[in-house]
């Protein structure tokens, strides 16, 4: 039998998001929330991360941008020039940060104690198991740039 | 004044040497726990790390207890600069050793409040 946890919702995921993209970013620019897009997270050359709670709580916390955005949130963090060059390397650690501070900051307002795992990095579309549900899902843009974060909880969390 | 900046992310490292250099600080930075702890029996022992809780090898709360644990370095202040934001793991930081908390996301102002207030910015930097 399943028992779903308590999940955060849509409003709580903005709110955490926008502060979070304010602190990376700068205060000039801010997310805009868009509709719900239909379906996977459908854009050319996309980054995914994802964070996993456990503990009080169980579940997981995934970002998802094109290469453009995480280009333009990496020169951001990282203070560069449209210049200078960015390898992989950088976009997928400042990828995984923003899943990280969005990941902890939504565990703070959930059940805990809980741990938070490092984040994982992917070139790529993030895949859901089939034993997860979505249970919250933001849909915003900046600068015309489509960014998804997702919250997934197991279908049958750890008793 | 010398700061040793302590995170996993590449890119949190770089934010937060962007705001102590321009109050003044001299820099170094380390990956995790481990790194930090031999730069600084490499030598650079420093007046404040900013360490980062959540990190492979060694995480940011053992760091804290192996400063602590060593009376050479007792003068070196602690800052923890993380996400892990619930009551019981700042209370068990702070009972560790550490002497400021700051939970990410934070504003560069933040950070150099707790660093004013912990006596380590020359007034004139502020």
């Amino acid at each position: 039998m399943s028992t779903l946890q308590e999940a955060p919702s849509t409003d709580d995921v903005l709110a955490i998001t926008e502060d979070v993209w304010r602190s990376l970013v700068g205060e000039d620019e801010g997310l805009v929330p868009a509709p719900p897009a239909p379906g996977p997270y459908d854009t050319a050359s996309p980054w995914s991360a994802t964070v996993t709670v456990s503990g009080g709580w169980h579940g997981s916390i995934t970002v998802e941008l094109g290469d453009d955005l995480a280009r333009s949130l990496t020169r951001r963090m990282l203070a560069m020039t449209e210049d200078e060059a960015l390898e992989d390397a950088d976009l997928a650690d400042a990828v995984g940060e923003l899943v990280n501070m969005v990941g902890g900051s939504l565990k703070s307002i959930l059940p805990g104690p809980s741990a938070l795992s490092l984040p994982t990095v992917a070139a790529g579309r993030a895949a859901f198991g089939t034993e997860t549900v979505e249970a919250a899902r933001l849909d915003a843009h900046w600068r015309e740039h489509a960014l998804r974060v997702s919250v997934h909880l197991p279908t049958n969390p750890p008793a | 004044m010398r700061a040793l900046i302590i995170d996993d992310s590449r890119t949190m490292r770089s934010i937060l040497r962007r705001i102590v250099t321009g109050v003044g600080f001299e820099t170094a930075e380390a990956g995790d726990g481990q790194e930090a702890l031999e730069r600084m029996e490499d030598g650079f022992v420093p007046d404040v790390c900013l360490v980062d809780w959540n990190m492979p090898v060694m995480d940011g709360y053992t760091f804290v207890t192996r400063v602590r644990d060593n009376p050479e370095w007792r003068n070196v202040t602690l800052m923890m600069v993380t996400t892990e934001s619930e009551h019981a793991q700042i209370v068990r930081a702070l009972a560790a050793g550490a002497h400021e908390y700051v939970i990410k996301p934070f504003t560069p102002e933040a950070i150099v409040e707790k660093l004013d207030l912990l006596g380590l910015i020359a007034r004139e930097s502020v």
